[in-house]
């Protein structure tokens, strides 16, 4: 369909609209009109995606700025769904087009993904490798510009990458011809050309209107700065799915340091000093020009895509001046590494837990070592700079050295928002050391603040941003649209339901202190026995953590809870292996497809909650077991607590209760794709019945959880679901277009209303205004008119 | 007679006798009997199990699955004699129930059957004999067999007016089930079809979907039940065993295919059969394989054994998985290229969100993983096929789709086939053509004018508007009326008497088959789902002509019910009130009837 949003052309690819789609669209309009953030709450699976996309690209084609969209998601599956989205959409707008010269426009569209070397990989050696690390490394080796000028001069004496070279000889900025590709479609086109992937994405970014990518890409400084640098500040950022991204800002400016890696970091460095003797032997010259050039101060224009470990800092804590001379020689340098390498080793034989700040560190490492503030923040520079010189190969070894370059780097750039922390052993209870030094990023808006500033128009939206004034006080930022949207429902499609005790009354939670109560666990088990009787295909069942999970599965497996659900349904369990999960998870769905119907056991906050639907039949019910809270023990999350209780007055129960919420919503979210979709939404902890912890959870869930089913026991929740189920299966007779369905012309009748609206307003505020003058004069018996009185100061 | 496969002597409940096994059945004579007493057919068969092997008695003891109890036979002769022939019986047995328990797709069917179960998967007609001596059992659902069988049985006896066939739609024993299940179609079965009046294939045309209904429900397989095997300990008489039956056997080399093999190179050379169960189950393998963590706990029952333990495998408890599958799943569902999408940043997570801390249970989980994936393959034949290219296009979209977003598709709906279309349309084009310089153009000034001189003075007109009080008060009293008869009807009791009410029943129901049967002759045929047979213009006719006969009596009947009822002292009105519906609908029939013979006299003679 098509339709107006003010003077833009709107091409929607489907026939009709939901209603809150089109509110969402037109509250993005008016944030792109503005060129300021928003902040957009949609519920799941109300096509936010395709909403989001019709829009904008609308907006670009429409426009003659064009304005590039930079679209971020979290994960590779929703990178390529969100690709596959605007492929269906260009599609559309091309049969749409009316002209010749706008099928021609829609034709010259261009839209790529990017995502790392594994995963764009075609080399037959290379892409084999398990590691990304060590793909990018080899990659590296065969491409980077040293190697490349040396194989093209001298052919044979190098090996090089013939994909890579193949894409050389084609003219930049027409590698690929214009359309929409997704990930699949770019792998097949590399392997039909035989052009590499992956350097093809990278060098085309400049020319599309359309990147998407993950969040790391432009949030993570050391990525960004390969990747990100070179978009236009006036391209459109959209974080979708954003509802963890203060996390992304926090993990993109924390590093962990381990024995091991420091172990290797010294071997590393032991391994570069032989380097530099060998390179002093046969050609000195490389050396002395290295050190003229940063003598000089010469930053060195390097070609993105050869840098390998760039800076760990924000761009505009990047000092712009040369290296201090105290690093600057090679062998300096290295002796330099080396003592700070033996620092942290000392430092790592404490055994009791340390926690400093920054600042603290740096003077302690200056009482110690002499190492100075200034060298260190250049480290990671230096590094690099030195790799290059040395033409190193196989750089994965080096990543341990890397890390640490990476954490002197940061511990020496920021004093605040930054804490160190030294916990010698993994648990409370453990005897052997296993320490880990980390450091950590308490404050996420460090990190977004620069993708703030740079870019116009940032969108930050989510199934899930209840409560909306917690995103905007973390990122430090200003919304100028700030919008949550409730579902309309001509009837209810999904069933919230809060479970709080079980059959026999027990109440049940997963708070440490109960969660391993035999009784506890016999209960959720129940919940779960019962629901594969009555549930027919997918079940999904939430656990807090993973620890809980392993735990808790092993029980119910001797309680002979789990030989009971295998009568009814298949039973596949979240795994620590990606790959292994997936394939579990691509079993469930098939086992869901064929009707023998299966259970899914997972964990919130963890690989399957995040980017795998479970819509239809892959999940009539989703079962959250517990109340996902974070760790609270963590050292890390108490430091994370407390600053943002200093720094932004955000009280820490809050905050524990916010980030459980939003997670169990995010989990439970992900059954319905849809209005005529359905599923059940089991809440399964006595602390869900707590109205500010359900006050939490996002409005169109909320708004369906009645008061009845805010406090059950497991058998009068299986009453509930059961009348719920024999419900949703009969046919709706009553039509939903007008109510939660859209057509065309109930758009235009919601504008004309909406205009009616606005100029009754406008009227009404003539009107008030005419009042208020003569309000004035009724009281003209020499009364204190208001005005006067709000200035007198009373003093009271 | 049917070959016998192996016979022993043996005793059941106590009295001698014969027990055998043909290709088909197993039969149990009593010694001086014709007939066997005990016998069922090999689908019947579910479980096996047997006395020990030092036991005095040799027993065996077969579960049915309609009867999990079952049937216990003592072998009685000599010992060993009888424990060979056990031996053979269990044999044959276990490989029946194997397959009575994964019903493989027919293709696979000889290649699981060993030689001389061979022969039953070809029905033999000789078995048919004795086969319908015996009062049949229903076979179980899964039974292919035994269904194939019971078609050919359907057709000795009712060879007169039953067509034989592979199609549901003329099995007898379907229609049987269906007859039996709903009690109302067999009443009308009974007085139509038993009564003579229209035939049996008469009666089921029109009804196949039953059939078909039930066929469907029969051949549905059962699939293999979800259970994990994992034998537990049974505490027996105050002694602690496990207690090994075929089919546990069975499903531990199936479950765990390192026990066959281990199995296949030590027995009987190294180990006897029992023995190797003996030490398998208190081996390391075992407790390796055993569904629980707590097993550590029995750590100390465990005993070393030098030749179990070399098919012991490291436990696969590491973070990554031993055995990976090489290919990737689809993208949509790729976890494993999220978590090289970057390199990973920040700090490890704490210390519960650690996948894989407790590493004594990630065996277990990966054996639910594996099970249900197991469960799943035999249940689709094979593992997922790789389809990556295939759902580029379609099917992801498919994925994405917001269905509802959609307008209703509106059926292309049924092109009209007529003679000469196209010179219809151009005709009609060319009138319209012709016709349209006259035709709608409307003089607007004018058309307005008329329109605002006909409303002039409405305000006047309305208020000198009056309805009429008569024809008011007509529709009140008729309202009311109504109201009070159906008030009437319902404190009214029911009161025709049981014997005329049944009658009246009758009639109805008899009269509304002739209808469908007369309507479904006149009508051409619904091509949607299997027709019994497709009958000829000519057998339609008769058929139609038949059935007009029988409705056209349907007139006196109710006659005769009206005279009967004024015999029992019931208003006989209230007979014809109720059935005047079926009275009208067949003079209807009748009237449709004469009309289109009328018709056709001319132009046939």
């Amino acid at each position: 369909m098509k339709f107006f949003i003010d003077d833009l052309p709107i091409i929607f690819p489907y026939d009709r609209i939901y209603p809150e789609q089109y509110a969402y669209m037109c509250d993005l309009k008016r944030t792109l009109d503005a060129t300021g953030h928003c902040l957009l709450e949609m519920p799941s699976g109300t096509g936010k995606t395709v909403s989001l996309l019709s829009l904008i690209v609308s907006y670009q084609q429409f426009y003659p700025t064009k304005r590039k969209l930079i679209y971020c998601s979290r994960t590779v599956p929703e990178i390529e769904k969100a690709l596959s989205e605007l492929q269906r959409l260009m599609d559309y707008r091309r049969d749409c087009a009316e002209t010749d010269e706008q099928r021609e426009k829609e034709k010259n569209f261009y839209g790529i993904g990017l995502t790392s070397r594994k995963n764009l990989c075609i080399h037959p050696e290379v892409s084999k490798e398990k590691k990304g690390k060590v793909v990018d490394a080899r990659c590296r080796d065969l491409t980077n510009s040293a190697v490349c000028t040396k194989g093209r001069e001298n052919p044979g004496s190098v090996e090089l990458c013939d994909w890579h070279e193949n894409l050389g000889k084609l003219e930049p900025g027409n590698l690929i011809p214009p359309g929409i590709w997704t990930l699949a479609d770019v792998l097949q086109h590399g392997r039909e050309n035989k052009i590499c992937p992956y350097f093809l994405v990278r060098r085309m970014m400049p020319f599309v209107d359309v990147i998407i990518y993950s969040f790391h890409y432009l949030l993570d400084p050391k990525v960004a700065e390969q990747v990100s640098k070179e978009l236009t500040k006036d391209a459109i950022v959209v974080f979708d799915e954003a509802h963890n991204i203060d996390n992304v800002c926090i993990e993109s400016l924390s590093i962990d340091l381990t024995r091991p890696m420091l172990d290797s970091a010294a071997r590393s460095v032991v391994k570069l000093g032989d380097n530099i003797d060998e390179i002093k032997k046969t050609d000195a010259s490389k050396l002395q020009d290295e050190y003229a050039k940063l003598v000089e101060g010469l930053q060195e224009a390097s070609n993105d895509e050869d840098a390998f470990v760039s800076n760990p800092v924000l761009p505009e804590d990047l000092l712009k001046e040369a290296i201090p001379g105290n690093i600057r020689k090679a062998e300096h340098f290295v002796a330099f590494l080396k003592r700070f390498v033996e620092y942290l080793k000392t430092r790592m034989r404490v055994l009791h837990v340390v926690a400093e700040t920054p600042l603290s560190f740096l003077q302690h490492l200056k009482d110690i070592t002499y190492i100075e503030r200034r060298p260190l923040r250049f480290c990671a520079e230096r590094l690099q700079s030195l790799v290059r010189t040395l033409e190193l190969s196989r750089l994965d070894e080096l990543s341990s050295l890397q890390k640490v370059a990476s954490f002197a780097t940061l511990v020496a750039t920021y004093e605040k928002g930054f804490l160190l922390i030294l916990e010698p052993f993994e648990t409370d209870n453990a005897t052997v050391p296993n320490p880990i030094f980390h450091l950590t990023c308490l404050d996420p808006s460090i990190a977004i603040k620069p993708v703030f500033e740079r870019f116009s128009s940032v969108v930050i939206t989510s199934g899930t941003l209840s409560p909306l004034d917690m995103y905007p006080k973390m990122l430090q930022f200003t919304p100028v649209v700030q919008e949550t949207y409730s579902m309309t429902l001509t009837r209810n499609s999904f069933l919230p339901l809060v479970i709080t005790r079980g059959s026999d009354q027990v109440a049940i939670s997963s708070r440490f202190e109960v969660r391993n109560d035999p009784a506890v666990v016999r209960n959720f088990g129940s919940i779960l026995i019962e629901y594969s009787k009555i549930v027919p295909d997918g079940i999904v069942a939430f656990f807090p953590s993973y620890l809980y999970m392993e735990s808790i599965v092993a029980a119910w497996n001797d309680m002979g809870i789990l030989n009971e659900v295998w009568k009814h349904k298949l039973i596949f369990v979240e795994t620590p292996d990606a790959n292994e999960t997936s394939i579990a998870l691509e079993n469930y769905r098939r086992a869901c497809d064929n009707g023998r119907g299966a259970v899914l056991l997972s964990v919130a906050r963890g690989k399957v909650s995040e980017g795998i639907d479970f819509d239809h039949n892959y999940g009539r019910a989703v079962i959250m077991f517990g109340v996902p809270y974070q760790y609270t023990e963590s050292r890390i999350l108490k430091a994370r607590l407390e600053y943002l209780r200093d720094a932004y007055r955000i009280r820490e129960s809050e905050f524990l209760g916010f980030d459980a919420m939003r997670n169990a919503a995010q989990c439970v979210g992900r059954v319905l794709r849809g209005k005529t979709d359905w599923g059940l939404m089991v809440f399964a902890d006595k602390r869900f019945a707590r109205a500010d912890k359900r006050a939490k959870l996002p409005r169109w869930i909320n708004q369906y959880i009645t008061e009845t089913a805010s406090n059950l026991s497991t058998d009068m929740a299986l009453t509930l679901s059961k009348q719920f189920m024999r419900m949703i299966s009969q046919n709706p007779n009553e039509n939903q277009t007008g109510i939660s369905l859209w057509t065309l012309e109930d758009i235009e009748k919601a504008q004309a209303k909406q205009k009616e609206l606005a100029l009754l307003q406008e009227v009404e505020r003539r009107d008030t205004a005419l009042m208020d003058a003569d309000d004035d004069d009724e009281y003209g018996d020499g009364g204190i008119d208001d005005e006067a009185l709000g200035a007198i100061d009373l003093d009271v | 007679m049917p070959s016998i496969v192996c016979s022993a002597q043996a005793s059941y409940k106590k009295l001698p006798g014969l027990l055998e096994l043909t290709d088909t059945h197993l039969q149990w004579t009593k010694t001086g009997d014709q007939s066997p007493v005990v016998k069922f057919p090999y689908a019947e068969a579910a479980a096996l199990s047997r006395s020990k092997a030092g036991a005095e008695q040799v027993r065996l003891k077969i579960g049915l699955v309609s009867n999990e109890a079952g049937h216990n036979f003592t072998f009685t002769s000599p010992q060993a004699v009888a424990l060979a022939e056990r031996d053979k019986f269990e044999a044959e047995l276990t490989t029946i129930i194997a397959r009575n328990r994964a019903p493989p797709p027919q293709a696979q069917f000889p290649a699981v059957a060993t030689s001389k179960a061979r022969q039953v998967a070809t029905p033999a007609p000789v078995t048919n004999g004795s086969a319908a001596g015996t009062p049949m059992r229903p076979p179980a659902p899964h039974a292919r067999p035994s269904q194939s069988r019971a078609v050919s049985v359907a057709s000795e006896s009712r060879a007169s007016d039953t067509p034989v066939g592979d199609s549901p739609t003329t099995d007898f024993r379907l229609r049987k089930k269906v007859l039996v299940s709903t009690p109302e179609l067999a009443q009308l079965h009974r007085e139509l079809v038993m009564g003579g009046h229209i035939t049996e294939n008469e009666f089921w045309e029109g009804r196949e979907h039953l059939l078909l209904a039930q066929a469907a429900a029969e051949s549905q397989k059962r699939g293999k039940p979800g259970q994990l095997v994992d034998p537990r300990p049974q505490s027996v008489d105050g002694e602690v065993k496990i207690i090994i039956t075929p089919q546990l056997v069975h499903d531990i080399f199936e479950e765990f295919p390192v026990v066959a093999k281990a199995y296949s190179e030590n027995v009987p050379e190294k180990l006897s059969e029992a023995e190797f169960w003996s030490r398998y189950f208190q081996s390391r393998l075992f407790n390796a394989h055993r569904a629980s963590i707590r097993s550590s706990a029995a750590q100390h029952v465990v005993k070393d054994d030098p030749i179990l333990d070399k098919y012991l495998e490291k436990d696969d408890d590491d973070i990554e998985p031993r055995r990976l599958r090489e290919e990737r799943v689809d993208t949509f569902i790729d976890l494993g290229a999220t978590s090289v999408d970057h390199e990973e940043t920040g700090n490890e997570r704490d210390i519960t969100m650690q996948a894989g801390k407790q590493r004594a249970v990630l065996p277990l989980i990966r054996k639910f993983n594996e099970h249900s994936t197991r469960l799943l393959d035999t249940a689709l034949g094979g593992p997922s096929v790789k389809r990556r290219r295939l759902e580029n296009g379609e099917e992801r979209y498919a994925q994405l789709d917001l269905e509802d977003l959609h307008d209703n598709q509106s059926s292309a709906g049924i092109i009209l086939d007529m003679k000469d279309r196209q010179r219809y349309f151009d005709g009609r084009a060319n009138g319209a053509e012709q016709g349209d310089p006259e035709g709608p153009r409307v003089a607007f000034r004018e058309a307005l004018q008329q329109a605002k001189a006909s409303t002039t003075g409405w305000s006047a007109n309305l208020a000198q508007l009056r309805i009429e009080k008569k024809a008011g008060d007509a529709a009140l009293i008729s309202m009311t009326q109504n109201v009070q008869s159906r008030l009437d009807v319902k404190q009214r009791k029911h009161d025709i008497p049981e014997a005329l009410f049944r009658q009246m029943t009758t009639c109805q129901t008899a009269a509304n088959e002739f209808l469908r049967q007369f309507w479904l002759a006149i009508y051409p045929p619904a091509n949607e789902f299997q027709q019994l047979s497709v009958a000829t213009p000519a057998q339609k006719t008769a058929k139609a002509l038949k059935m007009i006969a029988y409705l056209s009596k349907t007139h006196e009947k109710v006659e005769a019910l009206v005279a009967e009822a004024q015999r029992e002292q019931v208003d006989p009105n209230r007979i014809r009130v109720a059935m005047k519906p079926i009275l009208d609908a067949v003079d209807k029939a009748l009237s449709f009837w004469q009309f289109k013979n009328a018709d056709k006299a001319p132009g046939v003679r």
